[in-house]
């Protein structure tokens, strides 16, 4: 039975009492599909770096109280990338392939789910294992849902040549993160989300392709993350919205605002356009590309072989803008087909809040993703 | 029995059992698809178990019950500490109340020592009058300091008596549910004297089908709904009734005088769990020509059958209905 409008106060009553209903559900159906992703970023008369991913979803009931969801992709990544801002004659080029795979088992409960999760992946230069724990909690009454997690991940950089400097082998990072969160359903038509995550990374966090780069070798990261979810009776569309405020101990700051209407606009399919904006601060030590007259390109004006040092563009002041659409079409009750596109593009006079950083080109990327999948 | 699953007659499968049995005063069934016999049969005596446990718990004529103990109390003085689960019950008792404007009263059911529906007597003269000072859970003590916790119940005057019975079978039929759910059954329903809950689709995840019977026709029908989960519960003044005078006295007495409903022949109604669709059957009568916007203030579905016979039906309600079927 489905309902939009919110049951009332003595149906809820009833359902809170203890057994009367379950609340948390292992899923009922099982679920398999397959995606296909090809990403592609650019500067200005210069294509850098392709990004082809097959990937392969499951997600399957054990009995009524346990699930398994499992994943696997395989990237191909070509092209290249910029050794130091955006500049184009000094890139390093790669070939590479990325094997990644991850299993997460979950407990269901009365009210309640307790997750253990497992991730692996690697190519020729990096290896990362990763394990997390989560669980949920609802409350009586199903309006409530607490939810808190921790996870740990150790990876493992050695760069072909050993990198841009010709001396980074083996290098360890290990990061540690948790999170909380708390989802409460306002009205029948109305869900509010606030989740807080912190991580802190800790050994090799360079660049290692990067000219010049070096980093603090720990990396504090906090995020809060708003969401409202509110659903139009009339026309049976959703619109979720969120905004994640985010600060670390490179002093980076930054926002991300993201709106996306879920639209059915009938014979089972729906369309979902996005609109998403993003601005960050630079890290402290990022160094805008002004280079020293003496020492020549990379060399920043003011450069310090002792001190932290970044030409990454990643670590600059910008502002981006995603536009996304997303089709998707049920076929029947078990087959679904979905087509998503998303242009991107990032600059630094679009940074809100203070002066983005100059002198570097406009960055785009654009992804493109088709998806099968079928219940059993 | 006021609502019958028909897809019984339809599919006698080999994966369809049925495990009858009597509780409650009633004929019961807890119906176990897609899984074989020897999976099925345990699960089956686990449910009807639970079944059990909750009449003797809670049942009035079993004088070991909770209700019993507090029943016995009345008048003593002494208030009577309950359990977590049965403070939860008196709770949703004292939300009923207040949700109906004092109608639905679990201290109203020794109303009915005045009428003798086998007999077809009236109360004589007096006898109500005298019988309703001890009615009302706002007269009783009931204390409790929060979910999760026990209380204490007091019935001041000697008489008062407490009564489940608006609520203990279906809060039952959701257990045995529940119950089934968490080990592992997809398919299936627990009916318990036509107050069903189901536990999910059919194998094939097509809707079962329930017919509610016809409140002046006993082995009629006057709909039908296809209904794949949740729970399906009906009141009527058809269920223990007389008739003198060309008026009919049913068994759904008003608290406030102490004399029965009319306005509905029976009521109908679809929710996510069948106690709430049982108390919300119940409170429809009692609230007489009310019902329709209180149900719709619920959000539930319903069909309720008025006193001309016009039928009187919640959206949700058609959408689920296959054609009513006539015998």
């Amino acid at each position: 039975m489905q309902l939009n409008a919110p049951l009332g106060t003595l149906v809820l009553a009833a359902m809170a009492l203890p057994g009367v209903v379950r609340a948390d559900i292992a899923p009922e159906q099982g679920l398999v599909g397959l995606r296909f992703l090809n990403y592609q970023d650019s500067q200005p008369g210069w294509k850098r770096v392709t990004v082809n991913t097959p990937s392969f979803l499951l997600v399957a009931p054990i009995g009524s109280e346990w699930g398994v969801e499992a994943s696997a992709s395989f990237d191909h990544v070509s092209g290249a990338t910029p050794r130091y801002h955006s500049n184009v004659s000094g890139a390093s080029t790669m070939d590479d392939e990325r094997k990644a795979g991850d299993l997460k088992v979950t407990r269901y409960f009365q009210r309640a789910s307790l997750s253990l999760g497992g991730a692996y992946s690697t190519e020729h230069d990096y290896l990362s294992r990763a394990f997390s724990l989560a669980g949920t909690w609802s409350s009586d009454d199903n309006n409530t849902t607490w939810n808190a997690g921790f996870g740990h991940a150790g990876d493992k950089i050695d760069p072909t040549g050993g990198g841009y400097d010709g001396n980074v082998a083996d290098e360890r990072k290990r990061t540690n993160d948790f999170i909380v969160g708390v989802t409460q359903a306002v009205t029948g038509d109305d869900l509010v989300q606030a989740n807080l995550t912190h991580s802190r990374s800790t050994g090799y966090l360079n660049d290692p392709y990067k000219a010049l780069d070096a980093r603090p070798s720990e990396r504090r990261q906090t995020a809060l993350l708003l969401r409202w979810n509110h659903h139009f009776t009339g026309d049976g569309s959703t619109l979720r919205s969120s905004w994640r405020a985010y600060n670390d101990s490179w002093q980076v700051r930054a926002s991300t605002l993201q709106l996306e209407w879920v639209k059915p606009v009938g014979g089972g399919v729906s369309l979902t356009p996005l609109l998403r904006y993003y601005t960050q601060s630079a890290a402290s030590f990022y160094a805008d590309p002004v280079y020293d007259t003496t020492l020549g390109e990379p060399y920043p004006v003011g450069w310090n072989a002792n001190a932290f040092n970044s030409l990454d563009q990643r670590l600059s002041a910008f502002g981006a803008f995603t536009l996304g659409l997303k089709v998707q079409w049920a076929v029947d009750e078990l087959w679904t087909v979905d087509l998503k596109g998303e242009a991107y593009q990032q600059r630094g006079e679009w940074r809100a809040g203070g002066e983005g950083s100059k002198g570097l080109e406009p960055f785009k990327a654009r992804m493109l993703q088709v998806g099968i999948s079928r219940k059993f | 029995m006021s609502t019958h699953p028909m897809s019984a007659r339809a599919e006698a499968q080999a994966d369809d059992l049925g495990f009858g049995f009597s509780a409650m005063a009633c004929e019961c069934e807890v119906r176990i698809a897609g899984l074989g016999r020897r999976q099925a049969e345990p699960l089956a005596r686990e449910a009807i178990a639970e079944v059990q446990r909750i009449e003797s718990k809670f049942s009035r004529y079993r004088d070991a019950s909770v209700v019993s103990r507090i029943n016995a109390a009345a008048g003593s003085g002494k208030p009577v500490e309950v359990d977590v689960e049965t403070a939860d019950l008196l709770d949703f008792a004292a939300q009923l109340h207040a949700s109906s404007g004092g109608l639905f009263d679990i201290t109203s059911g020794m109303l009915r020592q005045a009428w003798d529906f086998k007999a077809g007597r009236q109360p004589a003269d007096g006898q109500l009058a005298q019988l309703l000072p001890r009615v009302g859970w706002q007269r009783l003590r009931w204390q409790r300091r929060g979910p999760g916790q026990v209380g204490r119940i007091e019935l001041p005057m000697a008489g008062m008596e407490l009564d489940f019975g608006g609520f203990g079978k279906e809060y039952a039929a959701d257990r045995a549910a529940t119950l089934l759910q968490s080990r592992g059954v997809r398919h299936g329903m627990v009916n318990l004297g036509g107050d069903i809950r189901l536990i999910g689709p059919r194998p094939d995840g097509r809707p079962w089908v329930l017919g509610v019977q016809h409140p002046r026709h006993e082995r009629a029908l006057i709909a039908r709904i296809d209904l794949a989960d949740g729970a399906l519960a009906t009141s009527g003044d058809y269920e223990r009734f007389f008739e003198q005078d060309g008026v009919r006295y049913c068994h759904i007495l008003d608290p406030r005088d102490g004399r029965p409903v009319s306005h509905w022949q029976s009521v109908s109604v679809v929710a996510p769990a069948c106690l709430a669709a049982g108390a919300l059957t119940t409170i429809a009568m009692l609230l007489q020509r009310d019902a329709l916007p209180f149900l719709q203030s619920q959000n539930v579905g319903y069909l309720a059958v008025d006193e001309q016979g016009g039928i009187h039906r919640h959206e949700l309600w058609q959408q689920g209905e296959s054609e009513a079927a006539s015998t």
